[in-house]
Order: structure tokens, then sequence, then C-alpha cells
């Protein structure tokens, strides 16, 4: 991508959020609560929407600098952590879960996906069962998960894990075996070994796909991590515990819940924009690359 | 496709007798039964030789039982929970759709949509479904709907977009040459051609659904979903009702799954990846 690419597409984005933040408090003026401010004089007016609808009150849809606002505000009465502070605390912690969930996952999908690409057998044999794992929702796993592994970060990062390694084992599978037949014969007719095959020709062509089964994973990895710490006695701290909190607080609140999820948002997003400049780096100079 | 000459892989299927195909279909699926009887045998030996605590990992014969004894309350839970899924699917599939044929009539709005989709669909969704909750009232089907409708919209929308604009441009230009309009290009070419796509992100959709489904029911609810039986039962360390719970949530999504993948043999059975499983 070129460097007016990228200008391009951050403005793309700086421009919906824009947008959605038009939408937000659009519907807000048209259907919220009534809400006071203070005109250029100094005096208070308030200001009375048309309409009344339950969806835009200010307990289903709180202004946003209602939550702007509750970022800087403590986290609870007596505190003098911010809640802010404490968000960002709490996604430091669920995104150290998640990126230790991240690199098994793809340790394990790539692995996977390399005995399967070996023998057909195997493929056979165990991809299905690959397949039919995604259809076990990973919220009835995590409770054992974490019953047999304590309620400690080992149980979160198997979670994590869990959502992950399947994009990358199909992937992975699908680039392993798509190298160009042609380099596939030079090499086997210099009497290259397998393991010489795999890494000088199958891994680096099955890069492209690696990488957008990455993507993929990057966002599920802190799904994972988020369902992990929301298990009953699943841990103390992270966004998962915090949206679980802040949701038993909802009627006194409810701006902590939303700041809690645009937190969880914002985590997601700079994971998978990690994954993606890892693979422009790594991925640079290829015609065949999928940047999209 | 009603050209006499034309071998239709349907018709290389008839031509092979049935025994013969049920033969080379076992043949085909034997090391995945193998395994599939191989671990339930290993699980019950090993849980009955060494002595493991039944709540931790219930034998399978534990959790067969289980599941008999719960019917009643499974089969209800399933039932509600398949209603949210089937109903999430159905409006996020018609929004999907919607949203694509605007998207992929339009060039401008593709550009800017398809980079702002990736990134959205990088946002966890469960962590909206208490707001829905909130929004739909906690015991409301819909609030489990929306959360089910937000997880399957993007994959059916960005596969539509794809499939109506990743046409032949050698296609559309013979189309173009011999003076059709807009309308007949689109029926008679973008149309099929994002068929095998739609299927796609249909199938990757169904699993989705279910899935949606029961992480939403997590964050509280009416009890009778397959969501809250799972973590009532583990709460209460009865981790054989909660296995065989897990089994009929798992079933049921492998069932959907296979009923997509039948329907898309039927719509399209032309199309190469079908194909391809044939040989």
């Amino acid at each position: 991508m070129s460097r007016r690419g990228v200008v391009r597409g951050v403005l793309m984005v700086l421009g919906f959020i824009l947008l959605l933040l038009l939408v937000w408090e659009g519907a807000k003026a048209l259907g919220g609560d009534p809400w006071r401010f203070q005109d250029g004089s100094g005096a208070e007016v308030v200001y009375r929407p048309p309409f009344d609808w339950p969806v835009t009150s200010d307990r289903a849809l709180p202004h946003v600098w209602t939550i702007w606002n509750a970022l800087s505000s403590p986290v609870q009465r007596q505190q003098t952590q911010t809640l802010g502070e404490f968000l960002f605390g709490a996604a430091l912690y669920t995104g150290r879960e998640a990126l230790l969930g991240f690199l098994a996952g793809a340790v394990l999908g790539v692995a996977l996906a390399a005995i399967f690409v070996h023998s057909k057998t195997a493929e056979r044999a165990f991809v299905p069962y690959v397949v039919a794992s995604q259809t076990i929702p990973i919220l009835a796993l995590a409770p054992l998960i974490a019953f047999a592994f304590g309620n400690g970060v080992v149980g979160i990062v198997i979670v994590a894990t869990y959502l992950t390694f399947f994009p990358v084992t199909i992937a992975a599978l699908r680039g392993l075996a798509a190298s160009d037949p042609r380099a596939m014969e030079l090499m086997r007719s210099c009497a290259a070994s397998k393991w010489a095959i795999f890494w000088k020709l199958r891994f680096p062509s099955s890069l492209p796909y690696l990488f957008s089964a990455l993507k993929i994973a990057a966002t599920a990895s802190i799904v994972g991590a988020i369902v992990g710490e929301g298990n009953p006695g699943g841990s103390q701290f992270g966004l998962g515990r915090s949206i679980l909190n802040f949701n038993e607080q909802y009627g006194s609140g409810p701006e902590k819940l939303w700041a809690a999820i645009l937190a969880a948002s914002l985590l997601g997003v700079t994971f998978f924009l990690i994954v993606r400049v890892v693979e422009h780096v790594v991925l640079r100079g290829r015609p065949d690359a999928d940047m999209g | 496709m009603s050209e006499p000459l034309t071998v239709t892989p349907g018709a290389v299927r008839m031509a092979v007798p049935l025994g013969t195909r049920l033969r080379r279909q076992l043949r085909y699926n034997l090391p995945a039964i193998v395994v599939f009887f191989g671990v339930l045998i290993f699980w019950e030996v090993m849980a009955t030789v060494l002595d493991l605590r039944q709540f931790i990992l219930p034998r399978p014969s534990a959790i067969g039982a289980a599941l008999i004894a719960e019917w009643p309350t499974l089969q209800k839970a399933a039932g509600n929970t398949l209603f949210e899924a089937v109903g999430g699917l159905g409006i996020g599939v018609l929004i999907g759709v919607a949203v694509a044929f605007t998207v992929a009539r339009w060039s401008r709005a593709r550009e800017a949509i398809l980079p702002l989709a990736i990134g959205i669909s990088a946002i966890p969704i469960i962590a909206v479904a208490p707001i829905m909750s909130n929004w739909f009232g906690i015991t409301n089907p819909m609030a489990k709907m929306a959360v089910v409708v937000l997880l399957v919209f993007f994959p059916i929308m960005i596969n539509v977009v794809r499939g109506l604009t990743e046409v032949d441009a050698r296609a559309i230009e013979l189309m173009r040459a011999n003076a059709a309009s807009d309308g007949e290009i689109l029926r008679k070419l973008r149309l099929p051609n994002a068929l095998p796509y739609f299927f796609t992100g249909l199938k990757v959709a169904t699993t989705l659904c279910l899935i949606g489904a029961v992480v939403a029911e997590y964050f509280g609810g009416s009890s009778d979903v397959l969501g809250r039986v799972i973590v009532q039962s583990s709460s209460r360390l009865r981790f054989d009702v909660t296995w065989s719970a897990i089994l009929v949530t798992a079933v049921a999504g492998i069932a959907f799954y296979l009923l997509v993948v039948a329907v898309e043999r039927v719509v399209i059975p032309w199309h190469s990846s079908l194909r391809l499983l044939e040989s």
C-alpha cells in the first residue's frame, strides 16, 4: 500500500467515526431525553427533543460526552483511579492474555496444518473434528477449562487459543498446499528433503493465506480472553470482568459499560492493525499478497 | 444448463451405482470414524481405570445418561436457542444482502465501506450483548437476535459484495456488446456469480449464529436456553449435564451447517467447488 493509500484509509476511518458520532447524537437530538447546556451568554438552556424513543433514552444510549467525561472521573466513589486509567490497565491485562493465546493458537494451527498437509490419512481423520470443534460455543467449554486449570491466566489463555487455532489451521492447510507445482517439481528433482521443501517453499508461499487468517485470529483471541475472564471465578481483572461488573451497575452508570465496550473495540482494532502492519512488512514486494 | 450434450456433475453421480458410492464414501471417511470411536472408548476406559473424578470429565456413558435424563429440559432449551439463532440469522442475512446490493451498485461506496467493514469486524461483538439486553429487555429473545444479527451481518455482506462485483470483465463486455441492460446483467450474470459467494458467507454465518445466540445468553436472560443450562449446570458442578448440553449445541450446529450445504448443492450444483468434492 502506498503512503497515499494509508493516508486515505486513515481519513476514511476518521470520517466514518465522525459519521457515527453524528448519527448517534442526531438520534439523541431527535428522540432522547431532554438535556441542559449553557448557551453563549452562560445562561442555562434546556433542549427538548421532539420525540421520545426508548432506544435513545439516556439509560439506553448515553451521550457521547457523558461517556467521554466518565473516562476522567473516578471509577468508583472514593477512589483516585479514573475510569480511563482503570480501563487502560484492564485492556493491558486482557491484551496480554489474548497475545499469549494468539501466539499459542497460531503455532498450534500451523503445526496441525503441517501434519495434515503431509498425511492424507491424518487430514481425513482429524479435519472433520477441527471443523466440528467450532460448532461448540467456547462459552460452553470456558467453565470446564477454568475448572480444570484453575482461576489463573492459563485457563483464559487456553480459551483464547481455542478460538485462534481454527482459522489459522484451515488457512495454513490451504496455503501449504497451494505452492507452485513447478517449484515443487524443481525441489523434488534436486532431492530436497521434506523439511527443506516445507521451510523453503511451502511455508513462505502459505504466508499470504496465513496472514488473512491471523487477522481474523487477532480479534478472535480478544473475544476468547474476554469470554475466559467472564467465567464465574475466571479473573479479577481485565476487560471481560469489567464488562460483567459494569453490566451489573448499568442502572447507576450506563456510560461505564459503554466505555468498557469501547475499550474492548479499541483493543480489537489495535490487535488487527498490529497484524496488518506485520503482514505489510513480511509480505513487502510480493505480487500475490492480498493487502485487503 | 439444459443443453443435452453437457455432462453435469449430477449426471455423473447418477451413473455410479449407489452401493459403490456408499462404499467410496465409507472408505473416504473411515479414518474419521475410527478416530471417533477410538476416542470414545479411550475416554471411557481411561476415566474408569484412572478413576477420574466425575465432575472434571464425566465418562461418555454418564453424559449419555444425562442426555436421556435431561432430554425434556434440553429439548426446550435447544428450541428456544435455535429460535433466537435462526431469527437473528434471517434478519442478518436480509440486512446483509440489502446493504451488499447497495454497496455493489455504487463503486465509490464500495471503496469506502469494505475497509471499514474489516475494521468493524475487529470489534468483539459479544461485548455488545449486555447493551442489547438493556435495549430490548433482558428476557426478550430480540436482545439475543440482535447480537446474532451483528455477528452474521459482515460475513454475508462482504461475500455478497465480492460475488456481485468480482465478475468476469469479458462476460460483462460481451453482454454490453449485445445491448444487455444493467438489469439483465444483474439478473443473468451478477446474481448467478454471487450465489457461491453468498453460500460461503451463509456457511460461516450458520455456525456463528448458534455461537452468537449461546454467548448472548451468557449475559443473562430467561433460563430455558442452552447457554443458561450450560452456565447453571456447571456452577452446580453437574458437568454431565453441561456436557450433554454442549453435545446438543454442537449437533444442532453441525446439522444446521449440513442443511445449508444440502441447499447449496440443490441451488448451485454447477459450481466448481462442489465438483471438486465429488472427485
